[in-house]
């Protein structure tokens, strides 16, 4: 077929595809039932006042403004041509806060107790639940940006992971009764650290085009 | 014709194509695609004519399907480059994988007699054979005979809506058909 018959077949075909945020709805849907099942199994914590504290707040509000960075720098990788601006920068200035609170704490805490705030008593389930409640969120994403034109598969898959990551650990940090910096500011990052890594593999498997 | 009002003239072309002129939108392709050749031939002279021609048709097939990821406030031309940039970069990697490992290949591309017509490329029909018999009946129909969408609904017994779809899922399928064969 001659190129020129390409062109009169392509541009008989008025029906562009869809926008990559049209997918947005899908993933906070999933993102919802993901946490509905999670919260209806487990519990939000029996004293929702003390996620306000000082200390603890920021392991709600951290992962909730990376979450959403890395949406939005997911949903540029998807455009062509869309420089990702002051995103990435943005978004590794979360883990950077974290670990000056994770700091701040342990020159105000007494050595001998650090370990013990560090590990705490739910690490494990911390480090399973964040990348599972992760999981439906990021297939819808990844969905969502099936639909646009990545340059980089694997690194719209990593905004992808960290995106749903960042969200999921949000919807954790409201269940969760580790309240210590140190304990956070370690595995809600590493969970996190997870979902973006299988952003970053399933991103470089399905987002080809 | 200088650079500002070229990119202008795409640039329009390009808003009104997404308007839905689809005659805008021919305009649009045919002025771009000597760009794309001119890319894909510095590049890959040792391809031939008709090697850099499917890579040609590849990227073009690219931007149709991915049109939508230019927003329309946006110039054309930064869009476009990614777009041909990934695209004949990733047609260059897959051709050399394929040339080193299947031999098969190489071998057909040898016995295959030199075509004419610089602008015929191969690939595209291989992957038109590969579509199921209506489908690649719509494409060719249109692409080669010219028929209109009415006049493909008419001849095959469609509405004008069933052979839009059919078209537009056909496109799509080639393009999916390339990716797989090709790497």
């Amino acid at each position: 077929m001659k190129t020129e018959d390409l062109i009169a077949a392509l541009s008989a075909d008025a029906t562009p595809g869809a926008a990559p945020e049209g997918g947005l709805p899908w993933m906070l849907a999933a993102l919802a039932l993901a946490g509905g099942v999670f919260y209806a199994a487990f519990g939000l914590r029996a004293d929702p006042m003390a996620a306000l504290a000082p200390f603890t707040l920021p392991k709600t509000l951290l992962p909730l403004a990376l979450g959403a960075l890395a949406l939005a720098l997911a949903f540029r990788a998807a455009r062509p041509g869309q420089s990702a601006g002051p995103l990435p920068a943005l978004m590794l200035a979360v883990p950077a806060v974290a670990a000056a609170t994770a700091l701040l704490r342990l020159v105000q805490t007494d050595p001998a107790g650090w370990a013990m705030q560090a590990t705490g008593k739910t690490m494990v389930p911390c480090l399973v639940t964040i990348p599972l409640l992760a999981l439906l969120p990021l297939a819808a994403l990844l969905g969502a940006l099936r639909r646009g034109a990545p340059l980089s598969p694997a690194r719209a898959g990593l905004a992808a992971g960290l995106a749903a990551g960042g969200l999921a650990a949000t919807l954790y940090s409201l269940h969760c009764t580790e309240d210590s910096p140190l304990f956070w500011a370690l595995w809600y990052s590493t969970g996190i650290a997870i979902s973006g890594a299988l952003g970053a593999v399933a991103g470089h498997r399905v987002l080809r085009w | 014709m200088n650079r500002q009002t070229a990119d202008q003239d795409w640039d329009a072309l390009m808003r009104a194509a997404m308007a839905g002129d689809a005659r805008a939108y021919a305009r649009f392709l045919h002025a771009v695609t000597p760009v794309l050749r001119g890319v894909v031939r510095a590049r890959g002279a040792a391809l031939g004519a008709a090697g850099c021609e499917d890579i040609v048709q590849e990227v073009l097939l690219a931007i149709h399907l991915k049109r939508h990821t230019w927003r329309t406030k946006d110039p054309i031309r930064p869009w476009l480059y990614a777009i041909t940039r990934h695209k004949v970069t990733d047609a260059f990697r897959a051709r050399g994988a394929r040339l080193t490992v299947r031999v098969e290949d190489f071998a057909d591309i040898l016995v295959a007699p030199p075509d004419p017509d610089p602008t015929e490329a191969r690939d595209i029909d291989r992957m038109i054979a590969l579509l199921d018999p209506r489908a690649a009946d719509i494409v060719r129909g249109i692409g080669q005979n010219g028929d209109t969408i009415a006049q493909t609904g008419l001849r095959l017994g469609l509405t004008e809506g069933a052979v839009r779809v059919a078209l537009h899922r056909a496109l799509k399928r080639l393009a999916d058909l390339r990716e797989r064969h090709m790497t």
